[in-house]
């Protein structure tokens, strides 16, 4: 072939290459930097340095004003905005709780690492804080407890064979026990076993507690809800799936405050004859489950589109009944790969319930706002009107960032989309 | 065949309750039945409920008296019916969704574009007002904008002044706003004429364009068509129109009165029938017919001249004002006149949800943007394609089609979102419904219209996403 007669008609250096030039100083390190994001053409110098006028004006004013803002208002209160009206005397059951939290967060931050690891640290660091924050007072010892029990519990799950089985049932008994614990005692059956005094009737709860009360329960309830709703959704029987369609579609229509409103006011019509009304936080909280519900069940069933067809194909010729199909196939890929959508949606949740501020409950928002009417107050010169509302958003700002922070890092560990 | 090598199995038909549709079947029909006796036991108790209180469900109490009054919106009169009280609801939800999601949408997307910006500061910033408003709930960025921010602005008298844009106070805001006055009436049509030409003239010009083979274009072409006319017809309406027949005024204590049109002439003025002229120029003489001073009648028709001192007027001349004026507020005493006013509730409620709901519209827009593959930039420059040109037919066309339906679902998230006015006191549907509510005590009727309004909000919604979708999806070949 002419092939053979093939000669390259450029001379390559091959023995003494030029070593290469080094980069010019205004690409490379802090000057590259600053030109490449700060000053790259001549409108966009324009824009940094306007921008750059407007934080320098801001920036001082701010930190001026926090410095300057009259901050014990909400100090003084801050028994108030975690528990609400909660008797000062029975705070050792709320704190209970939290050591319960501490410790199962401890173990299964150890144990199942990733999210939940990073949630066990954020709480360690709060209840940190609150250890060695001057509150002079029992709490400083108990939330020190709280953080051993923490650590204790993190080198338990860490280096002890814990199963998940018995860790999950500790969750699932977790809320129950957490109820008992708050109203200070059960009665069943005409039995009452209440130890440490009468019974904390529900709208005492209030503060940081009810809204994570709100939270957890509003989302515990509504997931099996939510995910049985996705699969009725995707189901071949149409009355069932007509039926999911048409909850799902009429809760997603209307507005969370609607739904709220109408439980505390049409709910009792709905109830038989002689029974007694239920107290304000399970009508709030049925309102927050079926609001959730629909909005999980939209969440799952985008998991469930995402599992692709041959893996129920290989269950059927497994020969998987539906039920195991569902457990041991279906839902372990499906909810997998919505858990940055579920997070996202438990921090909406945790969000909107500050809604039942409206209905007249305490929870956390309403509690920050009775410190706005408290006559000891009203003598401060410009009101501190500010301050409290910066510190409610602050608070909810610091839970709802650190939890999507904490599930940032969960997107690359499960590798969504990757498998 | 190969029938010998299998055991003989006699054909069996499968037993009804082992067959997979009739499971089916069977359990559609338990389902149903439960659902309708759960159903029959709530309406049995909300029966027996209602009976015992000696109450009965009818929606006769849409026809009684409100005996309320509702702050904004649409003119109510408390001896209005509760049904016009909701309808006035439902409009005032409009009112604050409809600007609500514009400006929400500009907002959103110049936050998006600057969250994808080279530009290190201004990403930044971007990213801090994004992560902040998303991660704090929507009541309390309400609570906080009209009760911290709002309620404590400066009162009237000291209201901070904004030169041609307009004043606010704790008040609300009263911005300078163009009205059309009682000659520019006729200059309405002009406009929708040149609206209408515009349109014409742009589909012309794109056909004359794309038969040249050139990138298609037209839009400012029209945009000139539209000035062309507009001005045309403003001149002309100008000079032909001319101030209604048998104009008359009242003038009380010598200073100030109320100008309008004595309909049923009988020479006084009564409320609901003489038509009040709002934004016309009046000038106050003196007894010798010296002109003492100057004013323009506000949106009601009324007048009133300030510093006169010891001086009183006799009677008043006007002048016949152009099409259109702009209305600058003023102070006049402990008030503030002319212009528009924003009562603190909408403006408290409205920069709540277009705050919160353009940080979400920004991510989208963040995402439809990025999820245009680079090398479609790419690809377009290499085909010659300027910067404008790819942005307008290659990548905003892919970036929409991300982005249109979340978007949809946000414009529909800020509507009811604004049912949480009744946290500001801004009779918005809700607010109004939970009034009737509690005055006529029918829960029932309330709970089904109030959920059946946002429901049908919600449905046009989804159809109109549902429609786009199907034009818009990859049309695969």
């Amino acid at each position: 072939m002419a092939q053979a007669d093939f000669t390259p008609n450029v001379w390559v250096n091959r023995q003494h290459p030029q070593p290469a030039r080094k980069a010019p100083p205004s690409e490379v390190g802090v000057l590259g930097w600053l030109r490449a994001n700060l000053f790259s053409s001549i409108g966009n110098t324009l824009l940094t340095l306007l921008t750059a006028v407007v934080v320098y004006t801001l920036v001082p004013n701010i930190i001026a004003w926090v410095a300057e803002a009259n901050w014990f208002p909400v100090w003084a209160n801050r028994k108030l905005l975690a528990v609400g009206g909660y008797p000062a005397e029975r705070l050792m059951q709320p704190m209970l709780i939290l050591m319960l939290l501490s410790f199962l967060f401890g173990v299964s931050g150890g144990r199942w690492g990733s999210i939940v690891r990073n949630v066990a640290i954020g709480l360690g660091v709060i209840l940190l804080l609150w250890t060695v924050a001057p509150t002079g007072s029992w709490v400083q010892v108990r939330m020190g407890i709280a953080l051993a029990l923490l650590v204790v519990g993190y080198l338990i799950g860490r280096f002890l064979p814990v199963p998940n089985r018995v860790l999950a049932l500790a969750w699932v008994l977790f809320i129950p026990i957490g109820l008992l614990l708050l109203s200070g005692g059960i009665r069943l059956f005409g039995l009452a076993w209440f130890p440490w005094g009468p019974p904390v009737p529900s709208n005492l709860w209030g503060g940081l507690l009810l809204t994570s009360l709100l939270t957890i329960i509003g989302i515990s309830c509504s997931f099996p809800i939510g995910v049985a709703l996705a699969l009725g959704r995707r189901s071949n029987l149409p009355a069932i799936r007509y039926f999911c369609i048409a909850y799902i579609e009429f809760i997603r229509g209307v507005p969370l405050i609607s739904l709220l409103f109408m439980a505390m006011v049409v709910l009792p019509l709905f109830l038989p004859a002689g029974m007694t009304n239920p107290a304000n936080v399970t009508r709030a909280v049925i309102a927050i489950t079926l609001f959730s519900a629909a909005y999980l069940a939209e969440t799952v069933r985008g998991g469930l589109a995402a599992v692709p067809k041959g893996q129920y194909e290989a269950a059927d010729a497994l020969g998987l009944g539906g039920w195991q199909k569902l457990r041991m196939i279906v839902l372990p890929q499906a909810l997998r790969a919505v858990i940055p959508a579920l997070v996202g949606q438990f921090i909406g949740l945790f969000k909107d319930t500050s809604l039942v501020a409206l209905v007249g409950l305490t929870d956390f928002l309403n509690a920050g706002r009775s410190v706005l009417v408290q006559p000891a107050w009203s003598q401060i010169a410009g009101g501190i009107t500010y301050e409290v509302y910066l510190a409610i958003a602050v608070v909810y700002l610091v839970f709802s960032f650190g939890m999507s922070w904490a599930s940032r890092s969960l997107e690359h560990q499960l590798g969504v989309g990757k498998r | 065949m190969s029938q010998a090598t299998l055991p003989a199995t006699p054909q069996q038909s499968t037993p009804f309750y082992r067959d997979v549709r009739m499971i089916g079947i069977l359990a559609q029909v338990a389902f149903v039945i439960i659902i309708i006796l759960v159903g029959a036991f709530l309406l049995n108790n909300v029966r027996a409920g209602l009976r015992a209180n000696g109450r009965v469900f009818s929606w006769n109490f849409l026809n009684q008296t409100a005996g309320f009054e509702i702050a904004e919106g649409p003119t109510f009169l408390t001896s209005d019916t509760y049904r016009r009280a909701f309808v006035v609801g439902a409009i005032n939800t409009l009112r604050v969704a409809g600007i609500g999601i514009v400006l929400a949408t500009l907002l959103g997307v110049t936050i998006g574009i600057a969250r994808l910006s080279t530009n290190w500061l201004v990403r930044t910033l971007a990213t801090i007002y994004v992560e902040i408003i998303r991660n704090t709930p929507l009541l309390v960025q309400l609570f906080f904008w009209y009760f911290a921010v709002i309620l404590s602005l400066p009162d009237i008298r000291n209201a901070i002044n904004m030169p041609g844009l307009g004043m606010i106070s704790n008040r609300g805001v009263q911005l300078s706003w163009p009205f059309i006055t009682v000659t520019g009436s006729g200059w309405r049509i002009w406009l929708l004429g040149a609206l209408i030409a515009a349109v014409l003239v742009g589909i012309w010009q794109r056909r004359r364009l794309r038969a040249q083979g050139k990138l298609v274009g037209g839009f400012g072409v029209a945009s000139l068509t539209f000035l062309l006319v507009a001005v045309i017809g403003y001149g002309v309406t100008y000079l032909t129109a001319d101030l209604p027949a048998n104009m008359t005024y009242e003038l009380r204590r010598g200073d100030r009165g109320t100008l309008y049109v004595d309909a049923n002439a009988n020479g006084a003025y009564d409320n609901n029938v003489d038509r009040p002229l709002a934004f016309v120029l009046v000038n106050l003489l003196a007894e010798d017919g010296s002109m003492l001073a100057t004013t323009r009648t506000d949106n009601e028709g009324a007048f009133i001249f300030t510093d006169l001192g010891e001086q009183q007027g006799e009677s008043i001349t006007w002048e016949k004002p152009t099409p259109v004026i702009i209305s600058r507020p003023q102070m006049q005493g402990f008030n503030a006149r002319g212009g528009l006013p924003i009562k603190p509730e909408y403006a408290g409620l409205l920069l709540g949800l277009v705050i919160y709901t353009a940080a979400f519209i920004s991510e989208i827009v963040r995402a439809g943007i990025n999820s245009v593959p680079k090398g479609q930039w790419e690809a377009s420059r290499a085909l010659g394609l300027n910067a404008g040109a790819t942005l307008r037919m290659v990548v905003l066309p892919q970036a929409l089609r991300v982005a249109i339906p979340p978007m949809t679902s946000q414009f529909l998230n800020l509507t009811k979102n604004s049912s949480l006015a009744v946290a500001v006191g801004y009779p918005d549907l809700f607010g109004v419904s939970q009034t009737i509510l509690n005055q006529s005590g029918a829960e029932l009727q309330i709970f089904v219209m109030l959920m059946g309004t946002y429901l049908s909000f919600s449905l046009i919604t989804s159809a109109f996403t549902n429609w786009y979708n199907r034009r818009m999806s990859l049309k695969e070949r």
